[in-house]
């Protein structure tokens, strides 16, 4: 066990070590989220349609954007293992001591560390834009650790999904497939309340709206009530997305 | 002691249709530098993925000093390391991290780590450039760190895929130079394939030939060359010097296997050909006849291969199409 998170950490070590030679690309994903919480955000604010309970609308979405930005980092994370499978990587990694599973959610965890940094790139844009965050450093460091955690789960999603396909160019379509749903069909863009009720029903299972509900507490209205249960419903999606993505990795070796 | 590694009826059928591996048996022994050689698809890759616990056989088994690949994995896994054939570096990190990833993987004590991979680094002949991105190493570069990556630990046996492909023939001698220095310091059995016929024949101490799933013939490199008869004489003869009688004197000499004739060439394969010359040379004298040049030969390894599987090893088209899968990949 001592081992397993051992070699989780160093899968986590590998993607820092990545990271500071190279973060071209976190610059260029944070091109859209920048877009909607600078363009999109002040246009639909200004036709005050949706009810955001009294903050304005684009303090509103930047959480929404923050963690759809995240999670299309761990879902395409689930590309790269399959490019890794077409390189001798991943049969490397099989064949030291470490286990599968710790294979397995140490690299999903490791895009926890491009999400955190993908989502902190958005905080000074939003401030600059005039978003009003709580002032609280404890609330956000809580924040940026649910987005860590859930980013390992939306992986897993990822590698299970890698899992049944063979070539690099049909998992790009799949990735869309993913994020776009559960974008659409959650919290982030308008509250819960306003959707039809067969959408309302699957925001309930959609991780990603727990996820944006509790950043969405934490770091702009500062209500703490549901972070209990959003905090639970993160922790039992990420075991849960563990669990498959373990059982299906056999699938990507084969 | 037993074996380093020991196969026993392994079968694996992929996808119920193809049949990679069909009854292969094999013993390697311990400390001994093994070669396993094949034309394409006739199964080297299925049965290393085997024997290195990433693939469970459809049948048999398959035993690493002991331990079963299919259901002691785990442990075969701390005693063996393993360079795959394909590209198994990432490109975004240094060669230095690279090679400090797997030695956190591999448990390398924290107070040996930069000494072993200094170690390691220096033997494949990249201290100079162990800070520079491994995606600006060359293919040679790439491969060595890939070797140097399965000598971060001292393994019982390694498994080499196809290690030195893509490498120039200079860089390929350091690196079996070093193989064979890392061997018999620590006693690792080295199991590799190849397509380079002199490779497996300089370094290999023991070599098996596969092909369609089976292994056709096993020995050292000197008794699979044996196996097809000694040596060759050939004589390049004076034109229309032969007499009748030549073929059947030579012929009656109880050390001369088998004769060929044609045109000017008199070619013998005998067993030795060193303590035969003599005695040819003088029959030629008698019936008259004289040589204008004489050449011995061996069976090289190539023409074991072309004996056991009726075709010769396509070193060259292989190799090119493996360079260039594995640049293609590096390139992402």
């Amino acid at each position: 066990m001592l081992e397993a998170i051992k070699n989780m950490l160093v899968m986590v070590e590998l993607e820092l070590r990545r990271l500071r030679h190279d973060r071209t690309e976190i610059y260029f994903r944070a091109v859209q989220p920048i877009l909607w919480i600078v363009v999109f955000g002040p246009v639909m604010g200004s036709v005050r349609a949706i009810p955001t309970g009294g903050v304005p609308y684009t303090d509103f979405i930047t959480p929404g954007v923050m963690i759809q930005t995240t999670t299309f980092v761990s879902i395409f994370y689930g590309l790269m293992m399959v490019w890794e499978r077409d390189s001798g990587i991943l049969k490397k990694l099989l064949v030291t001591p470490a286990s599968r599973y710790s294979t397995v959610i140490g690299r999903s965890m490791a895009s926890g560390v491009r999400s955190v940094f993908q989502a902190l790139i958005i905080l000074p844009i939003a401030l600059v834009i005039g978003v009003k965050f709580v002032p609280n450093a404890a609330y956000f460091i809580l924040a940026f650790a649910l987005i860590f955690l859930s980013s390992g789960g939306f992986a897993a999603i990822s590698i299970f999904a890698a899992s049944f396909m063979k070539t690099r160019e049909r998992f790009m379509g799949i990735g869309q497939a993913i994020i776009m749903p559960l974008f659409f069909a959650s919290n982030a863009l308008y509250p819960v309340q306003m959707m039809p009720p067969i959408l309302r029903e699957f925001s309930a299972v959609n991780p990603l709206s727990y996820v944006v509900d509790a950043v969405r507490g934490l770091i702009i209205t500062g209500n703490l009530s549901n972070l209990l249960i959003d905090t639970a419903a993160i922790a039992v999606f990420d075991l849960l997305m563990f669990a498959i993505a373990s059982v299906s990795f056999k699938r990507i070796i084969e | 002691m037993p074996f380093a590694v020991e196969v026993k009826g392994l079968v694996k059928v992929y996808n119920h249709t193809v049949r990679a591996l069909d009854g292969v048996d094999l013993n390697v022994e311990a400390g001994k530098a093994f070669a396993l050689l094949g034309p394409n698809g006739a199964g080297k890759t299925t049965l290393m993925r085997i024997l290195t616990t990433q693939l469970k056989p459809t049948a048999g088994e398959a035993y690493v000093f002991g331990l079963n690949a299919a259901r002691e994995g785990s442990k075969v896994r701390r005693l063996i390391s393993y360079v795959p054939q394909e590209m198994s570096v990432w490109t975004d990190i240094s060669g230095y991290e690279n090679l400090l990833v797997y030695a956190k993987i591999f448990n390398v004590p924290r107070s040996e780590r930069q000494a072993t991979i200094n170690d390691v680094l220096e033997s494949m002949g990249l201290s100079t450039v162990k800070d520079e991105l491994a995606g600006k190493y060359s293919g040679g570069m790439v491969r060595r760190l890939e070797i140097a990556c399965a000598m971060l630990i001292k393994p019982k046996v390694m498994f080499l895929d196809e290690p030195t492909i893509g490498l120039d023939p200079a860089a390929r001698k350091t690196v079996w130079e070093k193989l064979g220095v890392f061997k018999k310091e620590y006693g690792v059995t080295i199991f590799f394939n190849t397509h380079y016929m002199d490779e497996a024949d300089l370094y290999a101490d023991d070599i098996a030939i596969i092909n369609q799933g089976k292994i056709i013939t096993r020995g050292t490199s000197e008794e699979l060359k044996h196996s097809l008869g000694g040596e060759i004489i050939t004589f390049t003869l004076e034109s229309n010097a032969q007499t009748p009688t030549l073929r059947d004197t030579l012929k009656s000499m109880r050390f001369v296997r088998d004769i060929f004739l044609d045109n000017s060439n008199l070619s013998m394969s005998v067993d030795d050909a060193e303590s035969a010359l003599p005695y040819v040379m003088n029959t030629l004298k008698n019936e008259g006849i004289s040589a204008r040049k004489v050449s011995i030969t061996k069976p090289t390894l190539d023409d074991v291969f072309l004996k056991y599987v009726g075709t010769r090893l396509e070193e060259k088209g292989r190799i090119s199409e493996v360079t260039h899968m594995r640049y293609m990949i590096r390139k992402g």
